[in-house]
């Protein structure tokens, strides 16, 4: 298990919500990009999703090489960051930073800029309520589902429809 | 001299001053802060220069002003001078080449007990990168 404090990967890789798997073969090339998976049907009831159809077509590529989706269908189905998701990380890692030397003031600053300039990305919004007290499981996580259900659910990645 | 954190693929605390918001480096000290370095060529990582064509425009005084080399580079940046602290994107266009390629872009980041690991560890085997959050 790696940690990534700095939230790197979501920039790499244009992640924008969690729980989500990619698949990389032997060469290092992507070969299922960012997708809504689960390792068990915890939260099935709330987000529809089953874990089963996910380890299957995993279990059918690591045994017999089967791919979910062509090369350009994977290309196409991640959407690049925008300027504004882009500097919404990079307040989120100033503000992180800040946090870990105890700079509360700069730190929740610049974590609201980031949740401004990317309102509907659960990795800067979500993962900002337990570092500045809030609740990510509690209302404001709910409110922030309800707005992003609004906005048209905005995702980087396989849909949950799709992500098998 | 005071000192700033730079956070870009990886952490690094070196000298600089802030001034009127924005964060000075000297120059012998830019590789230490972000792994480039100012060449006659340009700026340069490695076997790679990035041209220059306005180097004046790169210093305040006798510093380089971070920002100002971020934008050379193409790569977006937050800087809280300050505060001490900055934030460096990849370069935007390296990105969209990445997802574009589909070729897994590389990375290192620490386990549970601080070691270090890079994708490239693992090459020669499948991989299900599986990202998620304690929240």
């Amino acid at each position: 298990m790696l940690i990534d404090p700095n939230h790197l990967l979501t920039e790499l890789y244009a992640i924008s919500n969690v729980p989500t798997v990619i698949w990389i073969d032997e060469d290092d090339r992507i070969v299922r990009p960012n997708g809504v998976a689960f390792g068990t049907d915890m939260f099935k009831d709330f987000t529809g999703v089953e874990a089963g159809p996910h380890m299957d077509a995993v279990r059918r590529w690591v045994r017999g090489g089967e791919l979910p989706i062509v090369a350009d269908e994977a290309r196409r189905a991640v959407g690049d960051l925008s300027s504004d998701e882009v500097l919404a990380r990079l307040h989120f890692r100033v503000a992180a930073q800040a946090r870990r030397r105890g700079d509360d003031v700069t730190a929740r600053r610049h974590f609201a800029l980031a949740g401004e300039l990317a309102p509907n990305d659960f990795t800067i919004r979500r993962a900002t309520m337990p570092l500045v007290g809030g609740d990510p499981f509690g209302q404001e996580f709910f409110d922030l589902y309800q707005d992003w259900q609004r906005a048209g659910s905005p995702y980087h990645g396989l849909s949950a429809s799709d992500a098998t | 001299m005071p000192s700033a954190t730079i956070i870009s693929d990886v952490v690094r605390t070196v000298e600089a001053t802030p001034a009127e918001g924005r964060l000075l480096i000297a120059p012998e000290r830019l590789d230490d802060a972000i792994g480039w370095e100012l060449k006659p060529q340009g700026l340069c990582r490695e076997d790679t220069c990035v041209p220059v064509r306005d180097r004046a425009a790169l210093f305040q005084g006798d510093d380089l002003d971070l920002s100002a080399v971020a934008a050379v580079l193409g790569r977006p940046s937050v800087i809280d001078a300050e505060g001490g602290i900055a934030a460096l994107a990849m370069d935007a266009d390296g990105r969209r080449q990445a997802l574009d390629s589909l070729r897994a872009p590389s990375f290192g980041l620490d386990d549970l007990d601080g070691n270090p690991h890079r994708l490239e560890q693992w090459r020669g085997q499948k991989k299900l990168l599986v990202a998620f959050a304690s929240w």
